[in-house]
């Protein structure tokens, strides 16, 4: 092993999120409060049993879309990057 | 609202729990019935045993540095890293939890499947990128690029090691609890089984072993779960509605397993999981590491995009197999007891579903899946761990840089120290209920690293004084809010009413870690020139 004594007055600077970056994790956040936000509504108020039908329900549709957007989100950001 | 929370959290820790796959806890049954392995499971399990140990000697002739070692040399191509990761996540905890979550109380389940999936944009968006521009074996070497190196490392490597150990335990009962079940031997001879594969194929084979043990197992997971919901789907003529409307006639509790209930009891409960899960996984090293073994930037991000993909469709089988196993087997008399509960528990519910529509062959293959999944997930913990102890904790604790050789040894013996731990404390464990720690682990990566990582990338003015300070806040705060939960305080170490109302402290721990770090390092600015760069990596990004 050998001494970490060098000294280097350099600093890293700090990255500078871009525009984009900033966006789409703040939409991402948003869609997911969203959804936590429709589920925790739905549950409180759930629709009556008889008008309900045995398909995907309201919080299901709220899940796929949260997890749709997830994927979305993500190949936009890459597929904008791709240049890079 | 604590009873609330305690529902919710149940659930969460349930599904934890799955880490922890035990029959014990709900597992009404005949236990003779479940210990009985096929032909087929042990035939795919000798297989599968084989063939890891082929991928790590064949490995081993090319991990002659610390950097082929830990990171595979940094030559692992987008794809192949997409579904290595997304590996990391198709866990025996994911695919065996969430499906039993499922089948014991319906959509709740796809709740936290939900919250896993939107993590990742969170992960591309704020540090894949920078992790792969700066670092090299750890987390930490973001973190000294541009802060004093000896106290950050002893921090970043001590909670690094703690959340290794806390997966690492959880991680090992559940493996021994798993294959006593699945093959019919004791807990003990799984465990020392189990212990010995993974510390022979992480020591030998490092991280390209535990990359390509990933990449086969996550093709056979997402293949295995294919099958499985496609045979499900054919059982009721490919009709959803078919298959939900006997879902909810077989289920006790009718039409409300088609939403979220548990969860939604408490808002803050829920959103405090949301929070820790949504960050945590941009705090967890073994993931961390996992951006170290590509090339560069683009194929971090690349892999990302695969990896979220693959992720998603894994989750989307496991939504039917999970509404698949309440409608086909829930009320026979095979695979579950009059009250419904499956034999062996409910988190063996793919197994047992596996069985009803692909016969002991598929049930055999899908069990086997899930031994390479444990074997796979807790190599990669062995790698993260052992990568911070060599690169941060003995580099900043004796404060002399590691030569080449000397950093590759290191990291051997840590692996077997580690894997010898983890079998020690897996025995020593036995029948208990470790969900917790993983709920702990993942409160600790959103609390202590993230803030951490976040602030050092982004923020110019960070100080070490900072960041110590913090990160140790962090650390301590998430442990101990942990702690004083309703389910350690209460049923775990049963000292009474818990003092801190909910299981997950992360919406409250990760912005006080922030103002922690922000406050303490405006007051005290950072001397000038009292920074060391460790890695010519690093140098290189600086000039």
């Amino acid at each position: 092993m050998h001494r970490t004594d060098e000294v280097h007055p350099l600093r890293v600077a700090a990255n500078r999120p871009d525009t984009l970056r900033v966006r789409l994790m703040i939409a991402m956040i948003l869609a997911y409060l969203a959804m936590m936000a429709f589920v925790i509504y739905s549950a409180r108020h759930p629709a009556p049993a008889t008008i309900a039908s045995i398909t995907f329900s309201p919080a299901m549709i709220a899940l796929a879309s949260c997890m749709a957007f997830s994927v979305i989100l993500t190949g936009l950001f890459v597929f904008m990057r791709h240049g890079d | 609202m604590m009873r609330k929370s305690r529902n919710g959290m149940s659930l969460l820790l349930a599904i934890a729990y799955t880490f922890g796959v035990s029959g014990s806890a709900d597992s009404a049954q005949p236990e003779a019935q479940v210990r009985q392995a096929d032909v087929s499971t042990i035939l795919f399990f000798v297989v599968f045993a084989v063939l890891t140990l082929l991928i790590s000697f064949w490995t081993a002739r090319r991990a002659t540095s610390s950097s082929e070692y830990l990171t595979a040399g940094s030559s692992i191509s987008s794809g192949q890293n997409g579904l290595a990761i997304a590996g990391d996540y198709m866990s025996a905890g994911a695919f065996l939890g969430l499906s039993g979550a499922i089948y014991a109380s319906g959509l709740d389940g796809m709740f936290l499947a939900a919250s896993y999936l939107a993590s990742w944009p969170i992960v591309l968006f704020l540090v894949a990128e920078p992790l792969r521009r700066l670092g090299k074996y750890s987390f930490a070497d973001v973190l000294t690029h541009k802060l004093r190196e000896r106290p950050v490392r002893i921090l970043a490597g001590s909670s690094t090691l703690v959340i290794v150990s806390f997966y690492l335990v959880a991680q090992m009962v559940g493996a021994g609890e798993l294959i006593s079940l699945l093959f019919g031997i004791g807990y003990a001879p799984a465990i020392i089984m189990v212990g010995m594969l993974m510390i022979v194929f992480s020591t030998l084979g490092g991280m390209r072993a535990a990359t390509w043990v990933q990449i086969i197992k996550a093709v056979l997971m997402i293949g295995g779960s294919c099958i499985i919901a496609v045979l499900v789907l054919v059982r009721f003529g490919f009709s959803m509605s078919d298959l939900f409307k006997t879902a909810v006639s077989n289920h006790p509790i009718g039409d409300r397993i088609l939403d979220i209930r548990s969860f939604a009891q408490d808002g803050v409960a829920t959103l405090s999981i949301g929070v820790g899960v949504l960050f945590g996984t941009a705090g967890l090293p073994h993931i961390l590491m996992r951006f170290f073994t590509v090339s560069d930037e683009r194929a971090a991000r690349l892999s990302v995009f695969y990896a979220t993909c693959l992720i998603c469709l894994f989750f989307v089988m496991l939504f039917f197999i999970g509404y698949g196993s309440i409608a086909l087997l829930r009320g026979d008399a095979t695979y579950a007891s009059a009250s419904g509960a499956l034999f062996g528990g409910n988190n063996l519910a793919p197994i047992h579903l596996a069985r009803a529509v692909g016969g002991s062959i598929l049930a055999g293959f899908i069990s086997a899946v899930a031994f390479a999944t444990i074997l796979a997930v807790v190599s990669g913990l062995l790698i993260a761990g052992a990568s911070s102890a060599a690169n941060d904790l003995v580099v900043g604790l004796s404060g002399r840089q590691l030569t080449e050789r000397t950093r590759l040894q290191i990291s051997r013996i840590s692996s077997v120290a580690l894997g010898v731990l983890g079998i020690l404390l897996g025995l020593a464990c036995e029948g208990q209920n470790v969900a917790y720690l993983l709920a702990l682990a993942t409160a600790i990566a959103a609390s202590a690293n993230f803030p951490l990582l976040i602030l050092a990338i982004y923020w110019d003015g960070l100080t070490t004084r900072g960041a110590v300070i913090g990160g140790t806040f962090g650390l301590i705060s998430s442990v101990v809010l942990t702690a004083m939960g309703p389910t350690i305080w209460s049923k775990v170490l049963g000292l009474g009413p818990a003092i801190f109302p909910y299981d997950s402290p992360a919406l409250f721990t990760l912005p006080l870690t922030l103002l922690v770090c922000w406050l303490v390092s405006i007051t005290k600015a950072e001397p000038e020139g009292d920074w060391r760069l460790t890695e010519p990596s690093v140098a290189r990004y600086v000039e």
